[in-house]
């Protein structure tokens, strides 16, 4: 009995131990931003193609450019804010501006405890200039972490 | 017909003392039990933000079976560098308890075997505050509080002696398996009563339980000798003289 209890507590106290040690916070490694994810598609051909040259920054915004005359953006990804329901992007497509704007509702999802919390949309409009922009296909409205396609730019 | 009764009788009196020789009795008290967790409190002396009370009532029904109860509080808080969490309830739990000891080991002082359990936590939980960072800037926000209802199921193995007269100490690991949260897709919990990482599907802890034990009937269990080992025969067949052995 005395080799059982000994056995008991031995056993606990690294339970504990080990418990203990698990309870410490761990580092993020998932994606904490929800992007639109927006696919380009040459309007001749209906095929994907990414712009020889993509500008791409938000009006009003602190943060530059998103993207600077980069080359094969694949599908583009469009950070939306979550302190209000709009937001509007210029966009420049192989040297030629649009303006996109999006109407949207956001809102609050728990990641996971190491990441936090960070906010979901709900897409509702979008207005455009159709400068060489012939026109904007919505696909699916919930914009999320997950790699799915919100919308396709047909230019 | 009265003979035939009397035949039948001692053809049963017949039987009896060679069934009671071929097996052995043993005295099972069965028993009423009444625990505390103490790795709960113990955790809280390292973490003044983890407190959890926890108390388990069983009840043997056979020397292989108990009936469990399970009950308790908790009142978590977390915080990190993008926000703070706070969670407080109840939660209870039910099931049973399988002894997989035989009853002559046993002896209605050690156990070790396994659980299943079912159980239900009542809570509310709350994020004061959360900040997220993103190419627009930081926007902060709160979640209020809200009472929410989780379940889960366990799998609880574990072993348990006593160490004085009627008191038993042991542990239980705790394998759970997460049913609902109770916050939808979005605002799962953090952490909940009885459960633990409700953000995650499976999750894992400890108890380690002082219980008192109330002995309430004595149980005969019969308990069956060990079968006698059968002599092996390892010895080759033997060869016929006349016969040869094939070499490859």
């Amino acid at each position: 009995m005395k080799k059982a209890f000994i056995f008991i507590m031995a056993f606990s106290v690294l339970a504990m131990i080990i418990s203990i040690s698990s309870c410490s916070p761990d580092a993020c490694f998932e994606e904490t931003n929800a992007f639109l994810k927006a696919s380009f598609y040459l309007d001749q051909t209906k095929k994907l193609k990414a712009p020889d040259s993509l500008t791409l920054y938000g009006l009003n915004a602190v943060g530059g450019r998103i993207y600077n005359k980069a080359a094969k953006i694949q599908p583009a990804l469009f950070p939306l804010n979550p302190s209000a329901d709009t937001s509007s992007f210029v966009i420049k497509i192989n040297g030629v501006s649009d303006t996109i704007k999006f109407i949207y509702r956001s809102y609050p999802h728990l990641i996971s405890k190491e990441c936090g919390y960070t906010f979901f949309h709900d897409l509702d409009t979008i207005f455009y200039s159709k400068n060489i922009i012939d026109y904007i296909f919505r696909g699916n409205n919930s914009i999320t972490t997950k790699n799915e396609e919100n919308i396709r730019i047909f230019y | 017909m009265r003979k035939t009764f009397a035949y039948f009788i001692n053809f049963f009196l017949l039987l009896m003392p060679v069934s009671s020789m071929a097996q052995d009795t043993v005295s099972f008290p069965l028993k009423i039990r009444i625990g505390a967790d103490i790795a709960g409190p113990g955790f809280y002396m390292s973490d003044k933000n983890n407190l959890s009370i926890e108390g388990c009532v069983s009840f043997d029904r056979s020397e292989k079976m108990a009936w469990v109860a399970e009950a308790g509080y908790l009142d978590y808080k977390y915080s990190q560098y993008n926000y703070n969490y706070l969670s407080k309830g109840w939660f209870t739990r039910i099931g049973v308890d399988f002894n997989l000891l035989k009853p002559d080991i046993s002896a209605g002082k050690y156990q070790a075997g396994i659980g299943l359990r079912y159980g239900v936590s009542l809570f509310s939980s709350e994020t004061p505050s959360f900040r997220h960072d993103n190419y627009w800037g930081t926007t902060t926000s709160s979640i209020p509080s809200r009472t929410r209802m989780g379940h889960f199921v366990e799998v609880t193995p574990g072993v348990r002696a006593e160490i004085f007269k009627n008191f038993s100490m042991g542990w239980n690991l705790r394998l759970k398996m997460l049913v609902s949260g109770g916050g939808g897709k979005d605002l799962r919990p953090i952490y909940f009563p009885g459960y633990g990482s409700g953000g995650k599907r499976t999750a894992a802890g400890i108890s380690y339980y002082i219980t008192w034990n109330i002995p309430y009937r004595v149980k005969t269990v019969i308990t069956k000798p060990d079968a006698p080992e059968e002599p092996e025969d390892n010895e080759e067949p033997a060869v016929n003289s006349n016969q040869q052995r094939s070499v490859f």
